[in-house]
């Protein structure tokens, strides 16, 4: 298959746990990036520290895996640097909405032509399941052992109120809608931030009576509400489901953007 | 086209018996050397993108594909003159 040409054959199978969906996600941006011809040698791939960080590894083009929560600045100085190059950015929540959480907002004021594809697994995977900003309300995890009682992060809202050119959520089992997604993300000019939900079975699952993989992808099919539903309930002034987030393409404007390739 | 599962990839996390429309994986009973029960093909000649891939010329659903997190699925082309089998569906 074609974006098959883009893994590092002689890595995989890769190190995530069975039924982890970071790979659904690195298939659905490859797939992507695959239909946009770029080349090999002017792709790259960036990546700071965590389960999702490490998706650069096992892809056959340059990549950069940066220090935890710096992989949008390391992006940021690959393109002013090098305009020509193309950069995708993998990044997880911990990463990205944590310690990265100031880089993540600049990029976006600033709108430099980044592609960021946030895996969010609402949780610290890679280190033992702790609490991170996006874990919602009640879940527990090794840091929220009675429920987590702080409000998360809706990083789609925090993306559109910075000023990134387009903004959009999916989740791992959307994986047709996702890929569509991602390359529109790719050809807008500008800060493009896809939201992926994912599911952990390890950290996440195994602590919110998510133990079979299929339980958490079921939870997300079903407690995914479109944007265009949302909307025709916003019209008729209906209540929206408390507990539904909202998918599709949540934002796509034209502000002026940096390093945009002349 | 065949379909065809990676045993060395594969995890045996079993998405695919779950988002296949035509219902082709089935959970394996088997285990391998690996200890992992990769999922049987319960009559793969049905799926879609095996019979018209090469009629339309372009992938058609490959939505296991896609959403294999372990990049264990693909389609490869058949021997001249393999045996085939015809699925009907009433």
């Amino acid at each position: 298959m074609s974006y098959d040409d883009w893994f590092r054959k002689d890595r995989l199978p890769h190190i995530f746990c069975a039924g982890c969906g970071n790979g659904t996600i690195i298939n659905c941006t490859l797939a992507a990036v695959d239909q946009m011809n770029w080349k090999k040698e002017d792709t790259i791939f960036v990546s700071g520290i965590g389960c999702s960080s490490r998706a650069p590894g096992y892809i056959l083009t340059d990549s950069l895996h940066t220090t935890h929560g710096r992989a949008i600045a390391f992006a940021t100085g690959v393109k002013m640097a090098k305009p020509d190059f193309n950069v995708v950015v993998f990044t997880g929540d911990g990463d990205m909405a944590a310690i990265g959480g100031n880089h993540f907002i600049h990029a976006c004021r600033r709108n430099i032509d980044l592609t960021v594809v946030c895996m969010n697994n609402q949780i610290y995977g890679m280190t033992g399941g702790q609490g991170s900003p996006t874990t919602p309300r009640g879940c527990l995890s090794s840091t929220t052992p009675a429920g987590c009682n702080e409000a998360p992060f809706d990083l789609c809202d925090l993306a559109i109120a910075a000023g990134a050119n387009y903004v959009s959520r999916w989740t791992s089992y959307h994986v047709k809608e996702l890929e569509k997604a991602v390359k529109v993300g790719l050809e807008t000019p500008g800060f493009s931030f896809i939201e992926v939900l994912v599911q952990c079975p390890t950290a996440f699952g195994r602590r919110n009576k998510f133990r079979q993989v299929m339980d958490h992808v079921e939870y997300l099919r079903s407690h995914s509400l479109l944007k265009a539903k949302r909307d025709r309930l916003l019209e008729k002034n209906q209540p929206v489901p408390e507990d539904m987030f909202v998918v599709g393409e949540l934002m796509k404007r034209n502000r002026p953007a940096l390093g945009v390739k002349p | 086209m065949k379909l065809v599962i990676d045993e060395t990839r594969c995890k045996g996390c079993n998405l695919c018996t779950k988002v296949c429309p035509y219902k082709i994986f089935r959970e394996g009973r088997k285990l391998n050397r690996k200890g992992i029960a990769v999922p049987e093909l319960d009559r793969p000649e049905r799926c879609t993108n095996c019979r018209l891939r090469n009629l339309y010329g372009r992938q058609l659903c490959g939505v296991c594909q896609l959403t294999c997190p372990d990049q264990a699925i693909t389609w490869i082309d058949e021997e001249p003159y393999e045996p085939h089998k015809v699925a009907i569906e009433y």
